[in-house]
């Protein structure tokens, strides 16, 4: 049994009348351990995915695991845990708490788990030792965002969830923040999971899963991922 | 604005209803409370206006020194304006009830200041009365009883038995206080009204006017105050020439009663001296017929002894006659005896030959019978017989003889016999006369001695008549002598008396008017101030609501319209102009402020100045209250609110319409972080935890909110410790009151004119029960303060000795400290010290009962709550009105509070005892008065809590929809709900904590304007709010907190996550 398995999952959302189905079987696996890219146009399912494996949403039907938990049998308070200790989320816009520093927003994270690693090491392992007492405000996104992933990184989870990490950052920014994630998971043997609609970015995963009309359609497995650095888009 | 717009703007209200109500609830509160609040006043007004209108209550009122006339009403109907004037009479008079006297003012039943009929009908005849209903409640009479009145002096009332027919109202008494009296307590306890037929006096108490055009006006508006003016100077101009007229007329009929009085007084005295001529010739005639009296009486006794002497001397001679008549008899008897012997002798002689004779003739006879029957027998011979024939006839002879010698013989006896019976005779005659004559004798001795004594007898009672009469003459003298004394004493007085009248007449003071307007009614103006009170409260509590109000809106709508910021841009995009973009929120914000204005309006129209009313109808007696529409606080009120609302609406869309569409449709960037001036202060900084530093650094970050927060909270916990210390500041007069100043629980008052030992028995014998632990005696008046041209009325206290301090303490009201009485100065309570502007050391006009001023020196002012008092040390009231007498008595109990009634009903029986009332009842009374201000209390808090209410949900809902991306993010992080709620009520808590400081301080100082703004004339309000106020204020606002987190709590439950993906809007 893999790290993750994603069995086929449907995911339905009412609005009024209408039903929006966003997935529809699904079904998919992902190792420990993985780089995993999801590519997809707009209103694939690539979100809802990410929402249901971080505990944020619930599936309409079928089973999701993660490392032998089943998550869509969990209830509201073993979920709240679950995203607690298992899961970091990165966001498209950082979201980070404008009124705290750097290292505070990481603080953020590490006081409410249990296995959490020290902020301040984090924040020099992304690369912003000098900028740590800096607020949101001060900082540029691509700094915002490393602050977001050390965040994430911090509560040392299971598995890293990562929506369009890049989609508000210039290449090079975004080039250096992805090298972050693919450094991550390859010396931390972390679990990442990035959401991009660019497609270039796929060579840089372990595994590559195309979503269409809210299936995964393609899976693919990269026997000998790309360093980021090589690619280009 | 174009329907499109308009559908917009109204689908914009039903999207974020929340928002809308909260604005909407501000204008309600703050329109609503300004509205009725203010309202309360006018309406009170219109009120007594409309009540005075329709009992026709003066306008104006003249009194005077020396009473008021029919010329003078004539006069001053002829002033312009004067509709007309009414003499009207008022008469304070004692009436008995069981065994008390209650002090009772008479006025007369009028077309002017007419009663409210209560029950029963208006009086017919001279002896019906009308009387208040608090008298039959007291006192138990019911309709169809009888009252009878005390007799006094000089009363104009002659009705002593008075029946009620009837309860009622005086318009001119709309208060529970009582004119001041010089009977009894010194205050009137109730008020009668009887026909105006029942009073008899020559002139007027005062005289009432009813004004021209007055009915028109609102009372005490300032048109009605200058019209009242106006006329006022007018009669001003008559006032001079009246009031000469009256000193001329009184001081003419003075000057005639004086004359009179001479008049008479010469006559009298003529009559008097006549009578005492009278009385002194009567006396002296007396003293005459006395004398000669005595004089004829003694003449007589002369008299008298003499006829005596010469009867005793009769008597001698009679006597002698007697003796010598005696003598002689006896002679003449002597002789008659030997005559009689002599005659004896002769006659047994006779009688001797006169037996001898006898003898013989009875031998002859014997002879004769022997020749009779010898003759007879026949057997002699003739010779024989012829012998015996011869013998015979010898014989026959010889005895004639004899018996002619014997006739000779007893004729001789028998002359002899004749002579000594003629002898006897004599002899007993002579004794017989003798002894007639010594009877006479004896009897006229007896008759004169009889005479002797009754004369005797006579004169002894004469002269004893004669000492009595002379002792009656001489006690008449005396009680003729002392009459003179008197007489004289009399005349003197009399002419002293005249004296005094000419010099009264000369000091006839020229008469004043004074020329009251209906301010001087203690009730009316009383009531005044209150409204002037409310007025004031109502101009201060609004003001809270509406800055409240603006802030609300102020966040609510920047928010919104940021919220919106994208649209806006799109709208201007489109080609919409700046006003068209406004619109939108300007009638969001109106619509808001309109109908939550409106009804608040109205609810405030028709419930606050009732429920003003309802409190102060336990204190003034106006019956029909009206609530009236006032279009002018209304329009001011929404004005108020649509300015404050839509205002600061329109603040926040100047500063964002103006800006391009690109600027706007650009996100707008969050706001940043800054470093906070308490991180630099790292031993604080440091200490602090991660979650603490975070919600101080948030606190600091959104100013406008916390800003927001502190006032709203910091408002209605004021607002709720505001209504806390109203009740406090109202409810410690009475604990201040009878704990810091009185002591004592009972106060008997005695009935007038006791005699002094009368009372120090009683007393005495008080002090032995065992029920009564302390008391004092102490007197009792009433008074008026005056400085310059204010006035107050007060009690003027003077204490028989120390006992009184026991029970009654007078201390310094700041230091505390104990205070003495100082000779010749007095102690005057702290709020007439306040009223008056006057200061220790000062000096202040003293007006007794009878208008006697004096100048004195204040020594000290003390602590007190419940009405005014001057301390007056008994030497000082002495000198100023000679003796000092007790007239009440203060006293401490031992019994337990519920006996103390019967203690009271105990003491009442006692003949000396008028009233007695106990602290208990006075404090009973006003603990009811008390729950009355529960309903400001509730009031207040309840508006504070919907005002804390409204504050804090307000601030939450912006608090989250501001910030909703952050918690997002917090819950994806894996916070559990308990840890968002607090991460984001932590602030909360902080503000409201601040919020409740502030408030606190807030409150206090807002109870205590207020409280002084509200504060009656006569009572001095605590200025303390008490800790249990505080906590309840606090535990209030922190529990309406409370109820605001539970909503927040579940509003960001429901925060869904997926919002912390969107992309910032």
């Amino acid at each position: 049994m893999s790290y993750i398995e994603f069995k086929n999952v449907n995911k339905e959302y009412k609005i009024g009348e209408i039903t929006i189905k966003a997935l529809e079987n699904t079904n998919f696996s992902i190792e420990k351990g993985e780089l995993v890219v999801i590519v997809g146009p707009s209103g694939a399912g690539k979100t809802t995915t990410l929402n249901i494996l971080g505990g944020m949403d619930n599936v309409t039907s079928g089973e999701v695991i993660v490392d032998e938990k089943q998550v869509n049998k969990l209830n509201n308070k073993e979920l709240i845990k679950y995203r607690r200790e298992d899961i970091g989320f990165i966001f498209q816009f950082y979201n980070l708490v404008q009124n705290l520093t750097a290292v505070e927003n990481v603080e953020l994270a590490t006081q409410i788990c249990k296995d959490s690693l020290d902020p301040e090491t984090i924040i020099e392992k992304v690369g912003l030792k000098e900028r740590k007492k800096n607020f949101p405000s001060q900082l540029s996104g691509g700094e915002q965002q490393r602050v977001a992933i050390a965040r994430a990184i911090a509560k040392n989870p299971k598995l890293l969830l990562c929506d369009e990490p890049t989609g508000a950052l210039d290449y090079k920014t975004g080039k250096q923040i992805l090298k972050l994630l693919q450094d991550t998971s390859r010396k931390e043997n972390m679990t990442v999971i990035i959401i991009t609609h660019n497609t270039a970015l796929a060579p840089m995963a372990d595994k590559v899963i195309h979503f269409k009309n809210g299936r995964a359609e393609k899976i693919e497995t990269n026997e000998k991922p790309t360093s980021i650095e090589e690619i280009e888009w | 604005m174009r329907k499109a717009l308009l559908k917009d703007s109204l689908k914009e209200i039903r999207n974020t209803y929340k928002r809308f109500i909260s604005i909407l609830l501000m204008a309600f509160l703050g329109v609503g409370f300004f509205a009725g609040m203010r309202a309360a006043s006018p309406d009170m007004i219109s009120t007594i206006d409309n009540y005075f209108d329709s009992q026709n209550v003066y306008d104006i009122q003249i009194l005077s020194t020396l009473g008021l006339t029919n010329e003078d009403i004539e006069a001053l109907e002829q002033v312009e304006g004067v509709k007309k004037a009414y003499g009207e009479y008022s008469e304070d008079v004692l009436i008995n009830y069981e065994d008390t006297e209650i002090v009772t003012k008479v006025l007369p039943i009028d077309n002017i200041n007419k009663v409210a009929l209560i029950n029963g009908r208006i009086p017919q005849s001279k002896n019906e009365c009308l009387i208040e209903k608090a008298f039959c409640d007291r006192t138990g009479k019911k309709i169809g009883d009888s009252l009878n009145i005390e007799e006094a002096n000089d009363s104009i009332i002659k009705e002593k038995r008075i029946t009620i027919v009837g309860t009622m109202n005086s318009p001119l008494y709309v208060s529970r206080q009582r004119d001041t009296s010089k009977l009894g307590s010194g205050m009137v306890s109730y008020n009668m009204y009887l026909p105006k037929e029942s009073f008899d006096s020559e002139v007027y108490t005062v005289i009432y006017i009813e004004l021209e055009n007055s009915k028109q006006m609102i009372t005490d508006s300032q048109e009605y105050n200058n019209y009242v003016q106006e006329v006022t100077t007018k009669i001003e101009e008559v006032k001079n020439k009246r009031e000469t007229a009256r000193y001329d007329e009184v001081k003419a009929i003075a000057q005639e009663k004086l004359e009179e009085g001479e008049a008479k007084f010469e006559e009298e005295k003529t009559i008097a001296n006549n009578k005492l001529k009278e009385a002194e010739n009567e006396i002296i005639e007396g003293e005459k017929e006395l004398n000669s009296a005595e004089i004829t009486l003694n003449n007589k006794s002369k008299e008298a002894e003499q006829k005596f002497k010469l009867a005793e001397e009769n008597i001698k001679i009679a006597k002698s006659k007697i003796k010598e008549e005696e003598e002689k008899l006896e002679k003449e008897e002597q002789n008659a005896f030997s005559q009689i012997e002599l005659l004896n002798k002769q006659k047994q002689d006779l009688q001797v030959n006169l037996q001898s004779i006898n003898t013989n003739i009875e031998e002859l006879q014997k002879k004769l019978d022997i020749i009779n029957e010898s003759l007879n027998n026949n057997n002699l011979t003739q010779e024989e017989i012829a012998s015996i024939q011869v013998q015979k006839e010898n014989i026959e002879k010889t005895l004639t003889n004899i018996k002619v010698q014997k006739t000779q013989l007893e004729s001789g006896v028998l002359s002899i016999n004749n002579v000594l019976e003629k002898i006897q005779n004599g002899i007993k005659e002579g004794k017989e006369k003798l002894e007639y004559a010594k009877t006479t004798l004896e009897n006229n001795k007896k008759e004169l001695n009889k005479t002797k004594e009754l004369t005797n007898k006579q004169i002894e009672n004469g002269k004893q008549e004669i000492n009595t009469s002379k002792k009656q003459l001489q006690e008449g003298r005396k009680t003729f002598e002392t009459n003179k004394v008197e007489y004289e004493e009399k005349i003197k007085e009399a002419e002293k008396e005249l004296l005094n009248s000419k010099q009264k007449i000369q000091e006839i003071e020229h008469p004043t008017w004074y020329i009251l307007d209906r301010n001087s009614n203690p009730g009316y103006s009383g009531f005044m101030q209150d409204t002037k009170s409310i007025e004031n409260l109502g101009r201060v509590f609004p003001i809270v609501f509406f800055v409240i109000a603006t802030l609300i809106s102020l966040t609510s709508m920047t928010r919104m319209v940021e919220e919106q910021r994208v649209q806006i841009g799109t709208m201007k995009a489109l080609g919409y102009n700046k006003a068209q973009i406004a619109s939108k929120y300007l009638l969001y914000s109106g619509l808001a402020c309109l109908i939550g204005g409106s009804i608040g309006m109205i609810i405030g129209f028709e419930t606050l100045p009732r429920i003003i009313w309802m409190m102060y109808s336990m204190m003034y007696v106006v019956p029909n209250f009206v609530a009236s529409f006032n279009v002018y606080f209304a329009i001011l009120g929404l004005g108020i609110a649509s300015v404050c609302i839509i205002g600061a609406s329109l603040y926040t869309l100047l500063k964002i319409v103006g800006d391009t569409p690109a600027q706007l449709m650009r996100p707008k960037a969050p706001k940043s972080g800054k470093r906070i001036l308490l991180e630099r202060i790292p031993f604080i900084w440091k200490n602090l935890s991660f979650s603490k530093k975070v919600t101080v650094r948030n606190i600091f970050r959104y100013k406008k909110r916390v800003f927001m927060t502190i006032v709203g909270i910091a408002g209605s916990t004021a607002l709720i410790l505001t209504g806390f210390g109203i009740k406090d500041a109202i409810s410690d007069i009475l604990i201040k009151q009878y704990e810091n100043v009185y002591n004592y629980d009972m106060q008997i008052s005695l009935k007038s004119d006791l005699e002094e030992t009368i009372i120090e028995n009683f007393v005495k014998n008080l002090e032995e029960k065992e029920e009564i632990n302390k008391i004092a005696e102490a007197n009792m008046t009433s008074g008026t303060l005056a400085n310059g041209e204010s006035e107050e009325a007060v009690q003027i206290i003077i204490a028989k000795d120390e006992k009184i301090n026991e029970l009654i303490h007078l201390s310094d009201r700041k230091t505390k400290k104990e205070v003495q009485l100082e000779e010749g100065k007095i102690v005057i309570t702290d709020k007439v010290a306040e009223l008056l502007e006057v200061k220790k050391g000062d000096s202040i006009i003293l007006k007794d009962a009878d208008g006697k001023e004096n100048r004195l020196t204040i020594s000290d002012i003390v602590e007190n709550y419940i009405y005014h008092y001057v301390y007056m040390p008994k030497s000082l009231y002495e000198q100023l009105y000679g003796k000092y007498d007790t007239n009440v008595l203060f006293a401490q109990n031992n019994v337990k509070d519920e006996q103390e009634e019967e203690l009271a009903s105990k003491l009442l029986k006692e003949p000396n005892i008028n009233t007695v009332s106990l602290s208990s009842n006075i404090e009973n009374v006003m603990d009811d008065m008390m729950k009355n201000l529960n309903y400001v209390v509730v009031i207040l808090i309840v508006s504070a809590g919907m005002l804390a209410f409204v504050v804090l949900y307000n601030l939450a809902n912006v608090n989250i929809s501001e910030r909703i991306r952050e918690l997002a993010s917090l819950k994806v992080l894996g916070f559990y709900d308990k840890e968002v709620y607090d991460y984001v009520t932590r602030e909360t808590a902080i503000l409201t904590t601040i919020g409740i400081i502030f408030g606190l301080i807030g409150g206090y100082f807002l109870s205590i304007f207020i409280v002084k703004t509200c504060e009656i004339n006569v009572l001095r309000f605590g200025q303390e709010i008490r800790i249990p106020s505080y906590i309840y204020s606090v535990a209030i606002t922190v529990i309406f907190t409370l109820i605001v987190n539970i909503v927040t709590y579940f509003a960001l439950k429901k925060i869904d996550m997926i919002e912390s993906l969107k992309s910032i809007e």
